[in-house]
């Protein structure tokens, strides 16, 4: 490996230079444990730092590649790369409020956010079924780990064992199905894959059953209809930080893969995929949000609302082409910046109020104005109203879809805007209509600083669009 | 003689005795141990298709894929230890706190 391969890797070798220091900070100097959460999380900035230099100096094109071209450093890897850095951050801040309540040893926790980080930055750059699939397992085996993590809670290692029998059968869907393409194509590397695609007349049975049976285990990663059922058990289970982190990181993981299969791997069957991906978008959209209404509790009902966003970056999938992929990641950068908000706001809540349900709420506004602005805020950018980011992030996906004459899609992708519109209100009622339920909550300056700077993410994205806009286009421009 | 075709039958075969473990058993150990048909055999598919091609990717992954399995129960096991201390139960009909 050269010293270009190596700079290609630099932000996976900090990471794991980072769980180094963590691991041996909480085994050997005891006096730091209370503040392994900061020296995490301003690890990960300098490691975000690190990333965006990177980007600067790739300038729109690609960056490098190492180990024989299976892992490549390509503008939508740094894309995505940054996201996923940038919510590790938000969660190992969440993860530090949530631990200082429970008894446990900190390390440990950091220690398993950042494998599934590192997991999620290989995922990204992954350019061979080996390392995609591999990557896959380190995501989900630590977010096991993570969601059985509080031992003595019945919910919590209920949530675990149901994650663990249905992610590791959607493994095993996503292995099987591997070994078709290999033995269709004789490789397993995305470029040598594609090539063989492109050079078949007619695809054979089991080659189709593979790609089926790859894009039914990645859809499992991202929450897609039939394959969501896990959602609500486990986001209600888990603890909370780990929900933010499945709901945000593991879910974007999910679209990452789905996306680079889709644009990078079976571009040259997306005629025969379009429908059935607008129909798995189709039946998302509809199952996310209309789960949602009935919600109590708030985890289950950030669940539901999660599959419905699924759903409309499903229906850019379906559109696919440039508009598509461009409209996948500028949703993904707003998703991700709204989510974490609200988590911000729902973790705190969550810890001080010791309640999920959304009877706790109550009041929200005159209890602490900060954290009812800015989950009211959030919500209303989820639901996709001007001039938030979110806003914007559907336009584009539901003019994808216009584009590719998936009218019908679009049309029920707006419909939903309605439906997710009533849900994300009936919270918003209850924080600023209904009484309040107890007195003032102190919001630390530690948790100020990130929730002023996503909500000026969310306002920011939403008004100047056309940089983002460029951004998410230099990213995938690449591959058209 | 035996051709490409008897292996993927075979693997074909123990992928499916493996769902219907996962559907029908309701001891959670039970589960786990179907779970690892799967993978066995997707293991079968990939050595039988790179003996067939003459290429040793197949082989390879195969390793990668032995190595996961082995994280998968590994954690599997500890969080059926875990489920048993809680609950006193592996009967998955009887884990149904979450639900809507």
């Amino acid at each position: 490996m050269n010293l270009a391969g190596f700079c290609s890797l630099l932000p996976e070798a900090l990471v794991i230079a980072l769980m180094f220091v963590v691991f041996a900070a909480d085994l050997f100097l005891p006096s730091i444990k209370k503040r392994l959460g900061g020296l995490t999380a301003w690890g990960l900035t300098a490691i975000l730092a690190c990333l965006l230099w990177q980007g600067f100096l790739a300038g729109g094109q690609k960056f490098g590649e190492t180990f024989q071209g299976t892992f490549l450093c390509d503008p939508m890897a740094l894309f995505f790369k940054a996201l996923f850095i940038l919510t590790g951050i938000i969660v190992v801040i969440l993860a530090r409020e949530f631990l200082k309540k429970a008894d446990k040893n900190p390390g440990e926790f950091y220690l398993l956010i950042l494998s599934a980080l590192l997991g999620m930055l290989f995922l990204a750059s992954a350019n061979d079924f080996i390392l995609l699939f591999v990557s896959v397992e380190l995501v989900t085996v630590s977010f096991y780990v993570m969601t059985a993590y509080l031992k003595t809670d019945q919910r919590s290692v209920e949530a675990g064992i149901k994650y663990l029998i249905l992610g590791a059968l959607s493994s095993g869907m996503m292995l099987y199905g591997i070994s078709f393409i290999y033995g269709h194509t004789g490789s397993t590397h995305f470029d040598a894959v594609r090539g063989a695609l492109f050079g078949m007349t007619s695809a054979p049975p089991l080659l189709l059953l593979g790609i089926l049976l790859l894009i039914a285990g990645l859809g499992f990663k991202a929450g897609a209809v039939p394959f969501q059922l896990w959602i609500p058990d486990v986001y209600e289970g888990a603890p909370i930080p780990v929900t933010a982190f499945l709901s945000v990181g593991s879910k974007m993981a999910g679209f990452a893969a789905l996306l680079r299969i889709c644009v990078s791997v079976i571009a040259p069957f997306d005629k025969k995929w379009a429908l059935l991906m607008a129909v798995i978008a189709a039946m998302t959209l509809v199952y996310g949000n209309l789960g949602a209404i009935p919600q109590k509790n708030i985890k289950r009902f950030f669940g539901y609302s999660g599959i419905g966003h699924a759903g409309y970056l499903l229906t850019a999938i379906a559109a696919g082409g440039f508009s598509g992929a461009r409209g996948v990641l500028f949703y993904l950068l707003s998703y991700a910046v709204t989510m974490l908000a609200a988590f911000l706001v729902v973790v705190y809540c969550s810890v001080h109020l010791e309640s999920d349900d959304m009877s706790a709420y109550d009041g929200l506004s005159r209890r602490s104005p900060l954290l009812a602005g800015a989950l009211f805020l959030s919500l209303l950018s989820l639901a996709g109203v001007p001039p938030l980011s979110g806003f914007f992030a559907k336009f584009l996906v539901l003019s994808s879809a216009v584009e590719k004459g998936l009218i019908w899609l679009a049309v029920l992708g707006a419909l939903n805007v309605v439906i997710s519109l009533y849900y994300y209100l009936t919270l918003v009622k209850r924080m600023y209509i209904h009484p309040p339920a107890g007195g003032v909550i102190a919001v630390p300056l530690s948790f100020q600083i990130p929730l002023y700077l996503l909500m000026l993410g969310i306002v920011g994205i939403g008004v100047v669009q056309g940089p983002f806009v460029r951004l998410a286009a230099s990213a995938v421009s690449g591959f058209f | 003689m035996i051709t490409l075709n008897h292996y993927l039958i075979l693997s074909g075969c123990l992928f499916a005795i493996g769902m219907y473990g996962i559907i029908t058993r309701r001891n959670a150990l039970l589960i786990l141990l179907s779970v690892e048909l799967l993978f066995n055999a997707a293991n079968l598919s990939f050595v039988a298709y790179a003996r067939y091609l003459g290429d040793l990717t197949g082989q390879v992954f195969v390793f990668f894929t032995m190595v996961v399995a082995a994280c998968e129960v590994a954690i599997g096991l500890a969080v059926a230890i875990l489920l048993f201390r809680t609950r006193e139960t592996l009967n998955t009909d009887e884990i149904n706190t979450l639900k809507w």
